[in-house]
């Protein structure tokens, strides 16, 4: 749970950072940002890969962080859900699909309701992401509440990651079988890669060089969904502060109510 | 004031000639001082030479983004006559800058008085020669070529050719090869970019070409690879003739193996036959002819290992550090935190680290060696982990080609070492 939290917080963190990124001065750093979404996704696959994590798909809710119950359209639903999480529903049908590798359109540009929300301002793509992952992280709490503790502790001990691996393989693999082995990645990266292109603007310079004027994000696909990244090995001992962009903390709220319940 | 943070500090060929660049997109020069017959023990110190605004910020209308006018790196010209030249760079643009003396002016203009004011043509009676005449010094800049419009990310090296007659950029996809002469084409040579940007997973992050052989260069990469090419193979260098990377150790694994594992700089031994990379928490000393890993390995502030995630928060963990060679290629010296620099020796495998600071650098005194405690009891004269100042940081250093003078960079300081003379 140790790793969850703090998988939690450097995606949070990082996403925070992508943010922000897009205001500043001498325009998008690629380096940089390739190097927090490197990270983003390490921390998202360890957040998703953590014991506890509930085999059955969540509820497709998706609404204004504070609001959790209306559900949209379902093509938005599905979309928006799997940013949120990806490997845990059936393979979305192919539009949004298309949508989601970051293609010519955003995710969700099907659905009427979210898209004038995610046209005016970055933090809408967080409320959608976020109320997204609230919905998972609500069901990985009591996922987590109904799970043993020997999970916990077996999955910390770093060196161990090979006999920590079996306990987690179930419910992974029950994930992975969904969609096919190369749609995972593209939706994993391709999410990333939605994001960014909904922050738009800071990415113009790089956008605009690509072929047909299409808008693609300038990261996305890493190495192959297997690469196995395992549980950090430090510790989340450091007191060092949180700084949240406001909006994103705002956006954010779903997520830290759903751990004070825990 | 943030225009005046020092971005770039590079010595000339000679040594003469330090020169620093900054995030105002000004130029310094300092040139030292001639050895006194009177004074001959004491060493020439360094003095400004020149100062002249290389860059400006620019807008690119049709991207709307503002172009920085940091200078990223500054790189010299081998001298061939009276004047110095040099190589500015920053996001987007290189310039070529002439620096000269002028300590003669001429006098007795026919056509114009001494004040410059024309002279009414029918009230001249006599013609006489103009005649050159000293006057003060004056060093001024000028700018020679401007190389613009080759670049579409961000230039973050710039390297002379040994035939001094090219010279490469390089950005964080693509490398261009440029003719001194010619500002309006450049070749790429190398081109990293991928058909579907969503397939990104490097970028190029530092590049340098063979001191001694034109057509060899190398380059850095964010997963912690240098590729070297040869330009004699083909006229696009995406293939490399070496390549070197270490296997990751797995026990390390973190969050942010990625982001260490970056290299931020990289350098040819004056020999030629080693090149020095540095990342996050080491500097690295590869043999040319070795490429499955490094020969040598130094820590340069290991205890920050536990602390990555902070660092992460605060953006320190994408600071990138420089590192340099001595005259010799015997010691290596990188940057820390806390104004504290290391240098290593590779003979005898000591190291030292020392601070750059007004409180601790009287002039001609000798510098403290620092240390960092990491845990347990700390003894008087050291340093915690956690009192480090994490944005007192020196990224660029310079070392004198052939004395041991050291220039740091403390954030909008310089400070100029040498060696304690016998």
């Amino acid at each position: 749970m140790e790793f969850k939290l703090e998988a939690h917080r450097i995606v949070s963190i990082s996403l925070g950072k992508i943010y922000s990124a897009r205001g500043q001065r001498g325009g998008l750093k690629l380096h940089k940002n390739l190097l927090v979404s490197l990270v983003l996704r390490t921390a998202r696959q360890v957040y998703l890969s953590e014991p506890g994590f509930p085999p059955e798909p969540p509820p497709t809710a998706c609404g204004p962080p504070g609001e959790e119950s209306p559900p949209p359209p379902p093509p938005c639903a599905a979309t928006t859900s799997t940013w949120a999480a990806g490997e845990l529903l059936p393979p979305p049908p192919p539009p949004q699909d298309e949508a989601v590798r970051g293609g010519p359109r955003l995710p969700g540009a099907n659905c009427e309701g979210p898209r004038p929300r995610r046209c005016c301002c970055g933090c809408s793509c967080h409320c959608a992401a976020a109320a997204g992952e609230a919905n998972r992280a609500t069901t990985v709490v009591v996922g987590a509440a109904a799970s043993p503790m020997s999970h916990c502790a077996r999955k910390r001990s770093a060196g161990e990651r090979g006999q920590a691996g079996s306990p987690v393989k179930k419910p992974r693999r029950e994930v992975e079988e969904g969609p096919p082995p190369g749609d995972q990645e593209d939706m994993e990266t391709g999410n990333v890669a939605s994001l960014i292109s909904i922050f738009g603007s800071s990415f113009s310079g790089l956008l605009s060089k690509e072929p047909k004027g299409r808008r693609r994000a300038p990261f996305g696909r890493g190495e192959a969904a297997g690469t196995g990244t395992g549980p950090p090995t430090e510790t989340a001992s450091e007191s060092g502060q949180i700084c949240y962009d406001e909006p994103v903390l705002r956006t954010l709220n779903p997520w830290s109510t759903a751990i004070v319940a825990f | 004031l943030p225009a005046d943070i020092i971005s770039t500090v590079e010595f000339n060929h000679t040594g003469e000639l330090l020169a620093t660049g900054d995030k105002g997109g000004r130029v310094v020069i300092f040139q030292r001082e001639q050895e006194s017959k009177h004074q001959s023990h004491r060493r020439g110190e360094y003095n400004v030479y020149s100062t002249f605004q290389s860059h400006e910020p620019e807008f690119d209308y049709l991207k709307s983004l503002e172009i920085e006018e940091k200078i990223n790196k500054i790189r010299w010209l081998p001298q061939q006559n009276a004047a110095y030249f040099l190589l500015s760079t920053n996001d987007k643009t290189v310039k070529l800058w002439k620096v000269s003396e002028r300590d003669k002016r001429p006098e007795g203009y026919n056509l114009k008085d001494e004040d410059g004011r024309l002279r009414d043509p029918s009230m001249i009676t006599m013609l006489r020669v103009p005649v050159l005449r000293p006057m003060d010094l004056m060093v001024e800049a000028t700018p020679r070529r401007v190389f613009a419009n080759a670049h579409t990310y961000h230039i973050n090296s710039i390297s002379v050719n040994s035939d001094y007659e090219t010279y490469m950029s390089a950005d964080d996809l693509r490398i261009n090869l440029w003719n001194f002469e010619i500002t309006n084409q450049s070749f790429n040579i190398v081109d990293i970019k991928p058909a579907n940007m969503e397939e990104l997973t490097e970028v190029i992050t530092a590049a340098e070409f063979h001191p001694h052989h034109c057509n060899t260069f190398v380059y850095s990469s964010s997963k912690g690879t240098i590729r070297l090419c040869d330009m004699r193979t083909a006229a696009l260098c995406d293939r490399h003739a070496k390549f070197f990377e270490e296997p990751e150790d797995p026990s390390n694994r973190s969050f942010f193996s990625e982001i260490i594992s970056s290299i931020s700089d990289v350098k040819f031994s004056h020999s030629g036959r080693y090149i020095m990379t540095r990342d996050y928490l080491t500097v690295k000393v590869w043999d040319l002819n070795m490429e499955n890993r490094p020969i040598e390995t130094y820590q340069v502030h290991d205890y920050l290992r536990s602390k990555l995630c902070s660092l992460y928060e605060n953006d320190c963990i994408f600071d990138k550090f420089e590192c340099v060679w001595n005259g010799s290629d015997s010691v290596i010296m990188s940057g820390s935190y806390n104004n504290f620099f290391r240098m290593f020796d590779r003979n005898t495998k000591r190291d030292v680290t020392l601070e750059a600071s007004r409180e601790n650098s009287k002039p001609r005194a000798v510098l403290k060696p620092r240390k960092v405690c990491v845990g347990g009891k700390r003894r008087k004269d050291e340093i915690s982990v956690d009192s480090l100042d994490f944005s007192k940081k020196i990224l660029h250093t310079a070392w004198h080609p052939s004395e041991n003078i050291i220039a740091v960079a403390a954030t909008n300081n310089l400070y100029i070492f040498q060696d304690k003379v016998n």
